[in-house]
């Protein structure tokens, strides 16, 4: 009676229907009309389909033919057993564990959903596509294998990146190295082996990518389960008044931060350090003249340079007021090397007026040299 | 379906030449190809020839075009001999147009630095947020030979002097907005966290428009600015005034009570320089607790100004705005000197040229005039302060009060 095609848009039609319903009975405010008025759109047009779809028999009989529904290849049964319709059912099941657990499930059952209803719709159509089996998958895969081998090249490509980066999150810093290096050479040497021996038989080749890929991946999800070594973060600015408004470095943050600044150009001013313990400021606009102040807008976030050519380690520290007898806020660059550099960047909230202490820019243990920051 | 061919035709005709004719439009102040100013006329005096060799190249492709359709248009003969391939022509038209953009970027590259240069003298730095533009003349600047001793905060009308370079540092308190003054100069983005120089120079007094060029959400539409050049003679002028101290209202007045409601009212987002309360201490204003971008106009010298809320509202009557922009040069800064009070007689009591209704309108609800955001029911992702100005649910008496306190912001 129905063709194949037909119960599929007449099945659409009808889920679209009660969908409309329960989605009209429990969705209320501005979404909620054009909602409705979508899912009916969708009912009425895929019942539409449906009435194509049965009027011409899937469009593989002429109307005319009689008797002939029972016997032309679209009314014959699947050939063989496919495992999509078990996807689906997976992929169903995980929407509604998904929607009341956790949304990664979700998504997954989404993408499930999605591939399930893509491979078992062009399977479908292509096993009755004539009375040819044979035919019948070579259209399979012509249609198919373009969207089947990027998206599994890719899947696969991806599990062996977060495989390994997961071994190499997991490893500490110096095994990482050797890791690194063991991996590489054997990925090398594999590939030596295989290009040179040119009658290697294609089975061993993929035994031992195989056991290769297994082997990374359990390692990979062993890794992962057993989370990443703790990595230290190395701050490039402090702001406890405590180092920051002493002279010296204070130890570990102080050894390990980046001392090289990228950010050259859109920096409001360049503040040196000179090697005879003088500290000038180069500000933005006026490349060849220092200044002693630098004007900043209130609430902007800006950001200075700073260069230290004196003969010891020294930070700049910027005092940035305090404001309605709260506590001074203090940000300073870790100690720079001779030589080296380092970036400052703050944003102060009100002008100079309403601060009980100096907005400056200085140098611990350098005394009677400030560059001001005046706040209108 | 029952429209004659010819009238299509006609139709398209009309709407072409409707394009060509915009071209033309005389009342165009943010004209690019009217440059005003020595950046603003390099930039134009390399585009022209570029325009113009792309014009000839443009015309020359399009008829050869033309030509193939009509020469090889099917008349039923045959399929004429397929070849694959031209070695020489192909080498041919990789190099002409290598030549061609070889020399176009010589002087494009060399102008883009020297459009770079950065100056010595006077420096501004410019401020944008949603969606207004606020400048602070840098301290210590030396702008056409006045010097800047204290630093001036103000609005939307960015204030130079005639024939002399300053350079703008331009940066973002919230979101990217790109600032442009067509005439003057090209555009340049505001970024958050990073400062960007743009040199900008006006030959003649006069007032330059332009608006912001990066779509910044709401009211994009309605963040304008203008750059308003004067002579170093009324620079000077213009920033003695601007740097002169408070004064307070004459007690007893409407303007004197107005000095309190604006205390109450408005003081935690706005600041007027010298303002101090009934006890003496300085009211300091505190937008970094009310608004998101942490500012707020500074309303000290408001009435100096020709408009207002992002430049998008006349703060004087259309007459006397069409009066100040058709001065020449020479008189143009007299008048704009005078702010609101512009074309006043001297010992007039009340200013000639104010546009009341669009002030009060303003402060009755500001909102209304500007869309911003500033309903409190969904400032929560802000923590709670508003992108603009919310409506106060002032009284028409309390707005008497401040409209006349405000007026004496000159
Ligand atoms: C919550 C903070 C806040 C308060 C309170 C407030 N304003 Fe505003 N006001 C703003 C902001 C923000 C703008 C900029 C709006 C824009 O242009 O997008 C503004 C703009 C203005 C402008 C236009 C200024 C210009 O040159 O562009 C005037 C005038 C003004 N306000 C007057 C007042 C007065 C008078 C009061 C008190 C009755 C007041 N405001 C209270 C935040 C505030
Ligand atoms: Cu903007």
């Amino acid at each position: 009676m129905f063709t194949t095609g037909s119960k599929l848009f007449f099945g659409a039609s009808a889920l679209s229907l009660v969908s409309a319903l329960l989605y009209a009975g429990t969705t209320d405010g501005p979404l909620s009309m054009p909602g409705v008025v979508g899912l009916l759109t969708a009912t009425v047009f895929f019942g539409f389909l449906g009435g194509i779809n049965y009027a011409t028999r899937d469009g593989n009989v002429s109307g005319m033919q009689a008797g002939v529904e029972h016997t032309s290849p679209a009314a014959q049964p699947p050939v063989r057993a496919s495992m999509w319709p078990l996807a689906a059912a997976v992929g169903a099941a995980g929407l509604v564990i998904g929607a009341v657990s956790r949304p990664v499930v979700f998504k997954v059952a989404v993408v499930l959903v999605l591939a399930a209803a893509i491979e078992w719709m062009v399977l479908g159509w292509s096993e009755r596509a004539s009375a040819d089996d044979d035919y019948n998958s070579g259209v399979r895969r012509r249609l198919l294998y373009p969207l089947e081998f990027p998206i599994l090249a890719a899947v696969a490509l991806g599990a062996v990146v977060y495989a390994f980066s997961r071994v190499m999150l997991r490893v500490d810093k110096d095994s990482g190295m050797a890791v690194f290096g063991a991996l590489a050479a054997m990925v090398l040497f594999a590939g030596f082996v295989f290009a040179s021996k040119r009658d290697v038989a294609k089975r061993t080749v993929t035994g031992v990518c195989a056991i290769a890929a297994v082997a990374l991946f359990g390692v990979g999800v062993a890794s992962a389960v057993q989370g990443q070594r703790t990595i230290e973060k190395h701050p490039t600015t402090g702001s406890e008044g405590a180092v920051c408004l002493e002279e010296g470095t204070a130890g570990e943050i102080d050894d390990h931060a980046s001392q090289d600044v990228s950010l050259k150009s859109s920096v409001v001013a360049n503040v040196y350090l000179q090697s005879n313990g003088v500290i000038v400021a180069y500000v933005n606009g006026f490349p060849d003249d220092p200044k002693s102040e630098i004007t900043v807008p209130r609430s902007a976030w800006v950001s200075v340079r700073f260069h230290n050519d004196a003969p010891t380690a020294h930070r700049l520290t910027a005092r940035l007021g305090s404001f309605a007898g709260a506590a001074e806020t203090v940000q300073c660059t870790t100690a720079v090397n001779p030589g080296k550099e380092a970036l400052i960047g703050f944003s102060i909230p009100k002008t100079n007026a309403a601060s009980s202490t100096p907005i400056v820019l200085m140098v611990p243990g350098l005394t009677g040299q400030e560059i001001k920051l005046v706040i209108p | 379906m029952f429209v004659k061919p010819f009238s299509r035709r006609r139709v398209a005709a009309v709407v072409t030449f409707g394009f060509l004719l915009a071209g033309c439009a005389k009342d165009a102040p943010q004209d690019t190809f009217d440059p005003a100013g020595p950046n603003a006329r390099e930039i134009d005096s390399l585009q022209r020839p570029v325009f113009y060799i792309a014009g000839v190249v443009g015309l020359i492709v399009l008829g050869a075009v033309a030509y193939a359709i009509w020469k090889f248009k099917d008349r039923g003969q045959d399929i004429p001999e397929q070849s694959h391939g031209n070695p020489k022509l192909e080498i041919l038209l990789t190099i002409l147009p290598a030549i061609i953009l070889a020399g176009i970027a010589v002087p494009t590259v060399s102008q883009v630095f020297s459009l770079d240069k950065k100056d010595n003298d006077c420096v501004i730095n410019v401020t944008g947020q949603q969606w207004w533009w606020e400048y602070d003349y840098v301290k210590g600047s030396t702008c056409g030979g006045v010097e800047i001793t204290e630093s001036i905060v103000t609005v939307s009308e960015l204030v130079i002097p005639a024939d002399t370079p300053v350079l703008l540092r331009i940066t973002s308190r919230d979101v990217i907005h790109s600032f442009w003054i067509p005439r003057l100069n090209g555009k340049r983005d505001a970024v958050p966290g990073r400062l960007h120089t743009l040199r900008m120079e006006a030959d003649e007094p006069g007032i330059y428009t332009g608006q912001c060029t990066e779509f910044c959400g709401l009211s994009h539409a309605r963040m304008r600015q203008a750059a308003v050049a004067l002579t170093t003679a009324d620079f000077q002028s213009w920033v003695t005034n601007q740097t002169a101290d408070y004064t307070s209202p004459e007690a007893g007045t409407t303007a004197a009570i107005g000095e309190t409601t604006f205390i109450a009212q408005c003081s935690r987002c706005h600041q007027v320089d010298g303002l101090v309360d009934g006890a003496g201490n300085p009211v300091l204003a505190e937008p970094d607790r009310f608004v998101y971008s942490g500012a707020a106009p500074n309303l000290t010298n408001l009435m100096t100004r020709t408009a207002f809320a992002g430049w998008t509202f006349d703060l004087i009557s259309d007459e006397c705005r069409d009066r100040l922009w058709n001065e020449s040069p020479e008189t143009f800064g007299a008048a704009y000197l005078q702010g609101v009070w512009m074309y006043s007689a001297a010992d007039a009591t009340a200013p000639a040229c104010f546009n009341e209704t669009n002030l009060r309108e303003w402060l009755l609800n500001a909102p209304a005039m500007k869309p911003m955001y500033t309903d409190p029911t969904k400032l929560a992702e802000t923590g709670g302060k508003t992108r603009g100005m919310p409506a106060l649910g002032l009284t028409q008496a309390q707005i008497d009060e401040i409209v006349a306190y405000l007026l004496e912001r000159k």
